[in-house]
């Protein structure tokens, strides 16, 4: 370097290319971290779902025939008692086990807030167990606690002097028990949300109002719910598209014919539905169809989410 | 340097956890073997046998779930993933596989046509193609019989000997005549349910069920009729507890004798003993009304991209014989498919202290043998599951009788998708 006679030039070719190459690497470098969760998304999320638009167009069997049958399987499902039954079973018992869940989680969490409460640690982890239950083992101990002859809600019944009730067989016996189960294990989970969110609620607005002479009830009314409003709007989003989607409780709930959920399909969902069609009878094409309209479904409901959480996001408390 | 190499580890690391999906094991020699079996059916016990007597062969036993799972699994291997090279299919499941018989192995080639007289024919037709392909071999048939409480029967004022009680009720009419007397005696139901107890038992006495003998749909049939019909009647006589079969209450109530009488299927014969240990010893099994039947029953197939389907046939025709069936049932009480052990003395000397001693292997026997062959259809499962649903509905007060059969044929359209 001390001469510049003696400086060897340098070889434009090689350097130019590592430089190249060097900045393709940089280029790329960001993808490649990103792109172990595109992959997957690409494979397990975006393909099946593309796919099974294809095959909504197909009498699908598995392992035989593919026929291409256009749009009729959608305009079958339009006529199909089944699938409206399913959709009506699906509202029925998301609209049972969500208003009463919320509510009840609102209260909850405003109790576990309260500064004088001893022990807080130990109430607000323990409302979570029943979330972190198994589904089946859940859904198995209430069935047999709703049951018509020996369960213990029938039994209670009898020592009150009232006749024993056929839950499982019956349409709204039915949606509320599998309704109760749901509530039981996501009771906890929103609780933590909205206490969570209460916890960023400045003590002396609650003293101040206790100061005013508000009791715990105004405090309620006029403090906690009016700052939890974008968390209540999350977890009605959240639970309307889990809602939509109920599956294991009503699959081992009532196990008399199969899949249907109960001999006259009362408390059939839509998703076990399409279990029943595409794996039960292997009517793939018809399960895909039913998986369509579940997911145009869903996507309604999520814009209509959207437009209300907006709404009430915007509205000062 | 350093950046390329942590740009080339999270590409490996993407690119592992993708290949992690794909799982494939590279071991295949002529002595190992895949094969596929429901739970709870105890086909280990089987292979123990199978490689105590061929040491050099291996034999890789998935125990999948319940037969449904295992028909299900099976379906997914079949539409394009690793199959195994031995599945056992259940028998309600098999007419869905029969659509396509070119998923299978074919095992005329494999000789089956020397051995298909060793079994039950009717049980045979299951398995054959209209064109007569075999694709699978039986494995156990699920004979029909009564299982009675005798302490029970005993208060009513029944009598208790199994061959007595086979008198009161030669014809399903008779069964519900006996039934009335139990109630009349004791106020307590006398029969689990209708829709299980007695329209699938009576469902599969007939020479035709819901497909005609030229293999076309054929549900609204005198056969099936009858069946529903006599279904109605016990209903009517209000001799039902109406526990669903296989519900909790069921359970509970075989425990607590909250019913006399289950119509049990060979198969069903180890559930009550799980399900009700306490009442070892109560029961005891008489002949059904209508004296045969079968309800159930597997059969060994052989997939068509099987690796190593001589060693699966090997093990088919060793196993499957009527000796390695004989042997079976005395192990595990699955019904043989195979006549001619019936009246071998170790099957006919099988008793069972559960049930009070009864001589299981010769009452089973006794009810699949003169049965007439029906074509099993791929709609069945959806077409029986519809007509029982009906039943139930009619048992829990939300189906009127009178409209029950019109209800059912509404339903059963449906589902077929006519």
């Amino acid at each position: 370097m001390l001469t510049p006679a003696t400086a060897v030039p340098e070889s434009p070719g090689p350097g130019r290319k590592r430089r190249i190459r060097q900045g393709v690497r940089e280029f790329l470098a960001p993808y490649a971290y990103i792109s172990p969760f595109f992959v997957l998304f690409l494979i397990f999320g975006l393909f099946p779902l593309l796919f099974t638009f294809y095959i909504s167009l197909f009498d699908w069997d598995p392992i035989g025939e593919h026929r291409f049958v256009g749009l009729d399987n959608f305009s079958e499902l339009l006529h199909d008692p089944r699938f409206w039954g399913a959709l009506r079973n699906t509202f029925s018992i998301w609209v049972l086990s969500t208003v009463p869940q919320l509510l009840l989680a609102l209260g909850l969490a405003h109790l576990l807030n309260h500064a004088r409460l001893r022990l807080a640690a130990l109430f607000r982890m323990s409302v979570l167990v029943p979330y972190v239950t198994s589904v089946a083992a859940t859904t198995i101990v209430f069935a047999q606690m709703f049951d018509r002859d020996y369960g213990m809600i029938n039994w209670f019944l009898g020592l009150l002097g009232f006749d024993h009730i056929d839950f499982t067989a019956s349409l709204w016996g039915s949606h509320i028990m599998i309704a109760t189960m749901i509530a039981w294990r996501w009771t906890g989970y929103n609780t933590l949300l909205y206490l969570a969110a209460l916890q960023a609620v400045p003590r002396e607005l609650y003293e101040a109002a206790a100061a005013d002479g508000a009791n715990g009830w105004r405090q309620f009314l006029h403090i906690s719910i009016p700052s939890l409003r974008p968390i209540i709007a999350f977890t009605v989003v959240t639970s309307t598209i889990g809602g939509l989607q109920v599956f294991t409780e009503p699959l081992l709930a009532n196990p008399v014919g199969g899949l249907t959920c109960g001999a006259a399909r009362q408390c059939q969902t839509v998703t076990l539905y399409l279990y029943e069609q595409s794996f039960g009878q292997f009517h793939f094409g018809y399960g895909a169809a039913v998986g369509v309209a579940l997911f145009v479904i869903v996507v309604a409901f999520s814009g209509l989410n959207y437009l209300l959480t907006t709404r009430i996001r915007s509205e000062r408390p | 340097m350093k950046r390329v190499r942590t740009t080339a580890a999270v590409f490996a690391t993407a690119a592992l956890l993708l290949a992690g999906c794909g799982g494939s094991d590279g071991t295949s020699d002529s002595k190992t073997f895949e094969f596929w079996s429901f739970a709870n059916i105890n086909q280990k016990a089987d292979v123990d046998v199978y490689t105590k007597a061929h040491p050099d062969v291996r034999v890789k036993l998935t125990e999948v779930g319940s037969t449904t799972e295992t028909a299900q699994a099976l379906t997914a291997a079949l539409a394009g993933g690793k199959v195994p090279d031995l599945v056992l299919i259940q028998a309600d499941d098999l007419p869905k596989f029969m659509q396509s018989p070119d998923n299978f192995v074919d095992l005329t080639t494999l000789g089956a046509n020397d051995i298909k007289g060793n079994y039950l024919d009717w049980v045979m037709a299951q398995s054959t193609t209209e064109d007569g392909k075999i694709i699978g071999v039986p494995t156990d048939v699920g004979g029909l019989a009564v299982a009675y409480r005798t302490d029970l029967f005993k208060a009513a004022g029944l009598p208790t000997d199994r061959d007595e009680v086979a008198k009161l009720w030669p014809t399903w009419d008779e069964f519900i005549d006996v039934g009335r007397k139990y109630v009349q005696q004791t106020g307590k139901p006398f029969v689990d349910n209708t829709p299980t107890s007695v329209f699938f038992q009576a469902v599969n006495q007939g020479s035709q069920r819901y497909y005609s003998a030229d293999r076309k749909l054929d549900y609204d049939n005198e056969q099936v009729k009858a069946a529903f019909d006599v279904t109605l009647k016990a209903f009517d006589a209000g001799i039902s507890a109406k526990q669903g079969s296989f519900s909790s209450g069921w359970t509970a109530a075989m425990k607590k004798g909250d019913y006399a009488v289950v119509c049990s299927p060979s198969w069903m014969l180890s559930q009550m003993k799980t399900n009700a240990p306490e009442t070892n010893g109560k029961w005891d099994i008489a002949t059904i009304p209508g004296g045969s039947g079968n309800w159930g029953g597997s059969f060994l197939a052989i997939p068509k991209r099987a690796k190593n389907a001589k060693a699966a046939w090997n093990y088919i025709s060793e196993m499957q014989s009527p000796k390695g069936q004989l042997d079976h049932f005395l192990m595990q009480g699955s019904l043989p498919t195979t006549p001619s052990v019936y009246t071998d003395p170790q099957l006919v000397g099988k008793t069972d202290p559960f049930f009070s001693n009864a001589p299981i292997g010769k009452i089973y026997t006794q009810s699949v043998v003169g049965i007439k062959p029906f074509y099993f259809g791929p709609q069945d499962g959806p077409v029986g599951t519809e007509f029982l649903n009906t039943l139930t509905s009619v048992e829990q007060g939300k189906v009127n009788p009178a409209n029950a059969w019109n209800t059912a044929l509404t339903n059963v359209k449906n589902a077929v998708r006519e």
